[in-house]
């Protein structure tokens, strides 16, 4: 006898569950993608239909993320289209002032009111300067995300960089996109926004690349990162003291692999998804374990945080702390990187975070001239030894920060701290090879590949785009393969939803 | 027109012997020109031309030729 179809579960798709948003990489979001495409293909012609489905879809993806919350999302697009304009047109310095710190206020004000409220209000208890329950507040998925893009177009108004758009339809596009709208990369302003109004078509080549992207990112989130998580890692950073030093060493080393494949892992899924829909993002990740220095490391993570920090809060704050020179600019990165931490959430260690990354890199400048002097000194200045030296070196000092970065609490870094000082036990080495092999081999693989030229990376992404349609597919439906094989039951969340 | 003047302070700064210096060029195309860098060489100009830049002024500057101007602007001709 044939199934009724149970209606009550179909529609359950549609509806929002805090616990099942569309993940890129689940099969409900590959139904809904293919849907996307359809869509858009239909409208091909219709230039106008298509940027409106597209508003439509966004929502509905935003919507199974965040719920009513969507209410949010189009609020930050009203106010910031509206208070662009008011920037732009304003007669005298000082109403532009005002509209612009009204701006940085609001949006500043709400995020910090969804994210930090409860924080606050804990170290008011802390403190024992009152005590203060802590109050219900949802976090909106995706808000530091989207706030950041709504600010960057305020911000360039207002620094005569970009004059506003005339659409609104066209201003939501950019806030509501849904390949970006929940982590990112956090796109310019200036550099989305024009695209809609080019509308250039999607190439052969556009197909090809989106295909190697989200290809890399599915084996990046599904078959590495997870996969060394739930076997390896996070059994280890939820008990450090269960573990010999070895293990907790080898689980640091691990999470900072995994840190990079969940996250580059989604931008090289989302940067595929833009591309499919005619529109190119930018680019988050350029193999930052091969930087040489931590400031070379911030040219290569997180990029579209980054600049965006670099850009808006550490120029601003050097030129204003000018007159005090290299203490000025010391003081402009310590206050970004307590940024950075504080962006990442409302947690000590990640605002731990990013005061051990202010210190290197204060460090960093401080000691430039004479760790020269030191290199020259002994003539290694500039060879490829020196070179080796400072990567190995640098990703020891990341490793470190990454430990913040995935403990629960200060506690468990100090454990883990503890047990790579004082129980390192290296004996435990081989047994630790037998009983985790395949995460072993992710581990090694993941980093092997991350060191590779660029060069070959190009001339993989070349071969996809130059293959006839069948082969891609086949290529497609192989990597889906290798995913499933990998995947568990239960898929991880991606760590910087959590942002 | 980049001057020879602003030429100068800025390859000084920079510790480089050459470089050529367009209206359009950006900082980054010029080497050691970096975020840290940067503080260095306003306060250079500000000192050899004896002028003080508003915060703003700076940041709107998208490139030499922009500075150029703005060092123009503040000196009486």
């Amino acid at each position: 006898m044939p199934q009724a179809i149970d209606f009550g579960k179909l529609l359950s798709l549609f509806s929002y569950d805090k616990y099942d948003p569309l993940l890129f990489g689940s099969s409900l979001f590959l139904f809904f993608f293919l849907f996307v495409l359809l869509v858009q293909r239909l409208f091909s012609n219709q230039k106008a239909l298509r940027i409106y489905s597209l508003l439509f879809f966004s929502l509905f993806f935003y919507y199974k993320a965040a719920g009513i919350y969507l209410l949010l999302l189009v609020f930050s697009s009203a106010f910031n289209f509206y208070f662009g304009k008011l920037i732009y047109e304003s007669k005298t310095a000082l109403l532009k002032k005002i509209f612009f710190i009204t701006a940085l206020l609001v949006n500043l004000g709400l995020l910090g009111y969804f994210k930090y409220t409860n924080f606050f209000l804990q170290i008011l208890t802390d403190l024992k300067l009152g005590t203060i329950e802590p109050l219900h507040i949802f976090l909106p998925i995706g808000i530091s995300f989207f706030t950041f893009k709504a600010l960057s177009y305020v911000i360039e108004i207002y620094l005569e960089m970009f004059e506003p758009v005339k659409s609104f339809r066209d201003f939501s596009l950019f806030i509501f996109f849904f390949p970006n709208v929940l982590m990112g990369p956090i796109d310019r302003a200036s550099v989305f926004l024009p695209q809609i109004e080019e509308d250039n078509p999607i190439t052969k080549e556009d197909v090809g690349r989106a295909l190697f992207l989200i290809s890399c990112g599915l084996i990046k989130k599904y078959a590495i990162a997870d996969y060394i998580a739930l076997n390896f890692d996070e059994r280890v950073f939820g008990f450090p003291l269960r573990f010999t030093g070895v293990e907790n060493l080898l689980a640091i080393y691990g999470r900072a692999l995994q840190g990079y494949c969940d996250f580059s892992g989604y931008t090289d899924m989302a940067l595929g998804v833009g591309l499919l829909l005619g529109y190119k993002l930018m680019d988050n990740f350029n193999r930052p374990f091969k930087a040489t220095s931590v400031g070379d490391y911030w040219r290569r993570w997180h990029l579209s945080l980054s600049t965006w920090l670099l850009d808006y809060l550490f120029k601003p704050l050097q030129i204003s702390f000018r007159s005090m020179r290299k203490w000025g600019t010391a003081l402009a990165i310590f206050f970004t990187f307590f940024a950075v931490g504080l962006w990442h959430g409302p947690n000590w260690t990640f605002i731990f975070f990013g005061i051990l990354h202010s210190v290197y890199l204060i460090f960093g400048m401080f000691t430039q001239s004479l760790r020269k002097k030191f290199t020259d000194s002994i003539k290694i200045t500039g060879t490829k030894f020196h070179k080796f030296l400072q990567v190995v070196f640098t990703f020891h000092l990341l490793a470190f920060t990454a430990i913040l970065f995935g403990s629960p609490s200060l506690q468990y870094t100090l454990d883990m701290l503890h047990q790579i000082f004082t129980f390192f036990h290296p004996e435990v080495f081989p047994q630790f090879v037998q009983a985790y092999t395949t995460v072993f081999v992710l581990i090694v693989f993941g980093y092997v590949v991350h060191f590779l030229p660029k060069s070959i990376e190009v001339k993989a992404q070349n071969l996809v785009i130059k293959m006839p349609v069948v082969f891609q597919a086949v290529l497609f439906a192989v990597v889906i393969w290798i995913v499933v094989q990998f995947k568990s039951a239960a898929m991880m969340p991606f760590i910087y939803f959590q942002f | 027109m980049i001057s020879e003047k602003l030429r100068q302070v800025i390859l000084k700064e920079l510790e480089l012997k050459e470089f050529n210096l367009q209206d359009e060029t950006l900082a980054s195309q010029v080497p050691g020109w970096d975020s840290l860098n940067h503080i260095n060489i306003i306060l250079a100009i500000e000192k050899g031309f004896g002028i003080k830049f508003k915060g703003l002024e700076i940041l709107k500057a998208k490139n030499i030729g922009d500075l150029q101007k703005l060092i123009d602007s503040k000196i009486p001709s």
